[in-house]
């Protein structure tokens, strides 16, 4: 008897609160797929490349778990407490009826209890299913067309998922039905919400709309110096500007009952229906709720925040990876000349996976013998007028003197074989012109310096003779990995680069590429280790294309998973708490519905009111997230992650575009759930 | 059809449940209410006077019979006229008030009108007519939380009469106030009853405030079972009272059976 009670009301709080059972679902499919994020294809490969950074992210996952249950704890209290408001006359009449405190205790655990079985009964197998999708799709995205990938089931991730899950639960409810359950029962007979509620209004004082002004330009401050000062990054400037906007967020909504309560004043004699009523709901709700829109607005926010800067890692990394060659072969490990080297590559065994290769002619000029000057250069790069970013000008212009970093020659020839390789038409250059190559491609700030300084005719001069360097700027990778960074190089031609660099520093390594009809067939991956294998077993000093992905994929990985992560959890979080505390707020004031229906509004009209109240009251936090993520992400993107040489503001635009849509949507979809049931509450209400 | 009848309540019955749950509420109830009356419904608990009064002001659907109001049948009403009868044509007090407590005094009163379609300026002169009857003129602008109960019953009545409805209902209107409240409210009531000729039916177990009606009509058990009436010219109130007192002590063998 008493567990058919507990399952058919654990039935009933199911369907009377879907939008939380379904928040909890994607709750434990959001747990599952971090939990599981070591068993997931797309690790177990970086793992075998970049087994420290990743052993340091996955150390990282159980803080943000922890930090996931924290807010998921308040999330699971508010809806608790709102269902268990719903079903105060019930409890109590279990109490009036002689039911024992601790039978009510635990008939209340044990309602949650089932259901936290079935939300992970539901949850977990949607998560296998999303996790498998994710697998392909990230490694689809990242270029690797087959790892090898395998169908996993993580059990700890499960268990793990579900200890936190159950254990947030059952707090939640065992602080809740303590409290309950201590309730004297004619309290829980005659509930007084409502009364409660009726008195916050008619408190405000006058300072309170001044509040809202405060808020704004708090708001504001915080915003402007977001985007002018935040590039130099500077800890004191970072936590002004988050003390500005969390405070501006609160005081806005603070004041903001006080500003609607003189609108409607002003306004509401011109008014006639249910615009008084209306908008005296909504006063209402933000008054009572002002700490909870503020919390809703920043959580938005951080959650906005978190999955564009995902979406700028995954595009970031993406523009990055253009690849010109498979493998750069450096030398062996015993003979150290490059005859054994060329055997190597010519033997049967690697002509089967090897299409071609060729000699990269990179070298250091022997700074004994030969003069190097750049001022001409340097020259050029002073004269900048208009330089974005000044202390950059400076720092190139400081290292010239130096002569740093500037003796680096490329062949002609050796840079043509690499554009041919990825694809792209050869350079030629003119007489008595070289060109300017750089592999600092993802510091746009830096390409741009350089870019016009080559513009403005920039020149060297090698053992007094003068050279122009072309207009363009080459940066194509000239090695397979970026262990080797060249800052900077100069591509000369030929017969200069032998004359410039010592014969024992010519050749730099060989670079190799892989047979394209084999990687077609058999994936990327796979052949690349087959012939890697190959290279180890021969005893060649190499490096892969592979390294350079592994590192590259880690930064996506690590960068998109978990912020794309975590801002979804908190959309969910915020959309959650914002839809429970309105209803709660619903609850106490159906009766206020009756008396409209008894002095002659009708139906539709109620319904109409009930509607605009939510959408404006979601709308209302809506509304300061976006704003708010529009400066956060422009001062992100204008600091810390800006985008590299070839990602088109524009695409980013787009994609942080989409993801807000989605945001957007979703929390229509919770809106539109929450504007049914009330729909549904004042039909039921029908007084005749 | 006699149009000095402002209501007339033909044979009314409404029967709650079915099979061996069904109740009874009202066992076939008939009388007229004229125009400019004051009467009082009185009965003991369950006697059926609130589902009566209910039954008039469309919040019940009665099984069987007719109910008019200035000749239109309102039991067949449904829609938009439903919704312009309640709170124009018929104006309604509550035991409890019933205010929004998050309007204001003026919002709460100028509700009705602005239902139908009204603005606040639009509404100020009845506004401030009843505010000043009510004696609530400081109270427009505070919240009910600012109210006392009798301001608030007060502003429940200006608001109740403000549509200038053809009968004013209301449910044990001072079920929630003490005593002086009470009195307040009644003079309140019976002043614009005798000045402007409002029509009120009110439903009270208070001996007090029944005897401020023209005529009382008792029920019990879903029928109507005594009726008195008040010689409005040469009978006090007080003397109205002592009588309706003998008569409920007569009829029902002691108050306790039934107030």
């Amino acid at each position: 008897m008493f567990f058919r009670q507990i399952k058919r009301n654990a039935a009933k709080n199911r369907k009377n609160n879907g939008l939380f059972f379904g928040s909890l679902v994607i709750a434990v499919i959001a747990f599952y797929t971090l939990l599981s994020m070591d068993k997931q294809d797309i690790m177990r490969f970086l793992k075998t490349i970049e087994s420290d950074a990743v052993r340091k992210l996955l150390q990282l996952i159980p803080v943000v778990y922890g930090v996931s249950l924290f807010f998921v704890f308040f999330l699971v209290y508010f809806s608790c407490h709102y269902q268990l408001n719903e079903r105060k006359k019930e409890l109590g009449l279990y109490l009036m009826l002689g039911m024992k405190k601790s039978r009510l205790f635990a008939m209340l655990m044990s309602e949650t209890l089932l259901n936290s079985l079935i939300s992970l009964v539901i949850g977990i197998p949607a998560a296998l299913f999303l996790t498998e999708a994710i697998s392909l799709i990230t490694v689809r995205a990242a270029g690797l067309d087959i790892i090898g990938h395998e169908v996993t089931w993580s059990f700890p991730a499960v268990a793990e998922t579900a200890a936190g899950f159950i254990i947030v639960q059952l707090t939640a409810m065992l602080i809740l039905s303590t409290r309950f359950a201590n309730t004297e029962p004619a309290k829980l007979l005659n509930p007084d919400v409502s009364e409660t509620q009726g008195e916050t209004m008619g408190k405000e004082r006058k300072g309170d709309a001044f509040f809202f002004a405060a808020g704004c330009i708090l708001l504001a401050a915080a915003y402007g110096m977001g985007v002018m000062l935040f590039g130099s990054f500077d800890v004191v400037i970072v936590l002004a500007v988050l003390i500005l906007g969390t405070a501006g967020t609160f005081l806005l909504y603070r004041g903001a009952g006080a500003v609607i309560g003189r609108h409607i004043q002003k306004k509401g004699a011109e008014r006639s229906g249910l615009y008084a009523f209306t908008g005296r709901q909504i006063q209402e709700n933000i008054l009572c709720q002002h700490k909870t829109l503020a919390v809703s607005s920043l959580l938005l926010l951080i959650a906005l925040s978190c999955v564009s800067y995902g979406i700028g890692t995954v595009v970031s990394s993406q523009a990055a990876t253009s690849k010109t060659t498979d493998f750069s072969i450096q030398g062996d490990e015993e003979k150290e000349d490059w005859e054994n080297v060329l055997e190597i590559l010519e033997s049967r065994e690697c002509r089967k996976y090897i299409s071609g290769y060729y000699p990269v002619y990179l070298g250091r000029a022997d700074a004994e013998r030969h003069e190097v000057s750049v001022d001409g250069l340097k020259k050029a790069v002073v004269s900048i007028k208009d330089a974005k970013d000044k202390e950059m000008q400076d720092n190139v212009a400081e290292y010239m003197d130096s002569n740093e970093g500037y003796e680096y020659f490329i062949a002609l020839s050796s840079y043509n074989d690499v554009l041919e390789a990825a694809g792209k038409g050869k350079l030629s250059l003119k007489d008595k012109e070289i060109g300017f190559y750089t592999s600092m491609k993802e510091y746009p700030d830096r390409l741009e310096i350089y870019r016009s300084a080559l513009k403005d005719g920039a020149y060297i001069e090698l053992d007094g003779e003068q050279y122009q360097l072309s207009e363009e700027l080459y940066y194509d990778n000239v090695v397979a990995d970026r262990q080797i960074t060249l800052e900077k190089a100069f591509i000369v031609p030929d017969e200069l680069y032998m004359k410039m660099v010592e014969d024992s520093d010519r050749l730099f390594c060989y670079n190799a590429m892989l047979r394209p009809e084999l990687t077609e067939k058999e994936g990327f991956m796979q052949t690349l280790e087959k012939a890697s294998e190959i290279f180890r077993e021969k005893g060649l000093v190499y490096e892969s294309y592979l390294s350079g992905i592994g590192r590259r994929m880690f930064y996506t990985v690590a960068g998109s998973y978990i912020t794309i992560y975590l801002g979804i959890l908190f959309m969910i979080i915020a959309n959650t708490s914002i839809a429970l505390k309105y209803l709660m707020q619903q609850q106490g004031n159906r009766k206020r519905y009756r008396t409209l229906m008894m002095l002659g509004a009708d139906i539709g009209e109620l319904c109409r009111s009930s509607a605009k109240q939510i959408y404006l009251f979601s709308g209302m936090v809506l509304l300061v997230s976006s704003v708010s993520s529009v400066f956060a992400i422009w001062t992100m993107f204008k600091s810390f992650l800006s985008l590299p040489e070839g990602v088109s503001p524009g695409k980013m635009i787009a994609l942080t575009g989409a993801a807000f849509a989605v945001f957007v949507a979703t929390q229509m979809i919770y809106v539109m759930i929450i504007e049914r049931a009330g729909r549904k509450d004042i039909r039921n209400l029908n007084i005749r | 059809m006699n149009h000095d009848k402002v209501l007339e309540v033909e044979n009314i019955t409404k029967v709650y449940g079915k099979g061996e749950n069904r109740t009874e509420a009202l066992k076939g109830i008939s009388f007229d209410v004229l125009e400019g009356e004051f009467l009082g419904i009185m009965g003991p608990s369950g006697s059926g006077k609130t589902t009566l009064l209910n039954s008039i002001a469309t919040m019940i659907k009665v099984t069987s019979g007719k109910i008019w109001l200035k000749g239109e049948d309102i039991s067949s009403f449904k829609g938009k006229e439903l919704s312009g009868y309640r709170g124009k044509a018929i104006g309604y007090l509550f035991q409890e008030f019933e205010l929004l407590d998050n309007l204001t005094g003026r919002e709460n009163i100028i509700l009705p009108l602005s239902l139908h379609g009204m603005t606040g300026r639009e509404s100020e002169s009845s506004l401030k007519r009843l505010a000043w009857h009510f004696g609530i003129e400081d109270e427009l602008d505070k919240f009910p939380s600012q109210m006392s109960g009798g301001q608030k019953q007060r502003v429940a009545a200006a608001r109740a009469l403000i549509g200038n409805p053809g009968i004013v209902l209301a449910d044990e209107p001072t079920g929630a106030l003490d005593s002086r409240n009470s009195k307040v409210l009644m003079d309140r009531l019976s002043a614009l009853n005798e000045d402007e000729g409002r029509t009120i039916v009110m439903v009270t177990h208070d001996a007090n405030a029944a005897s401020y009606c023209s005529r009382i009509l008792f029920i019990q058990d879903g029928r109507l079972f005594h009726e008195l009436r008040r010689n409005v010219r040469t009978e006090t109130t007080e003397r109205f009272y002592e009588r309706i007192v003998t008569v409920l002590s007569q009829l029902g063998g002691g108050s306790a059976n039934v107030l």
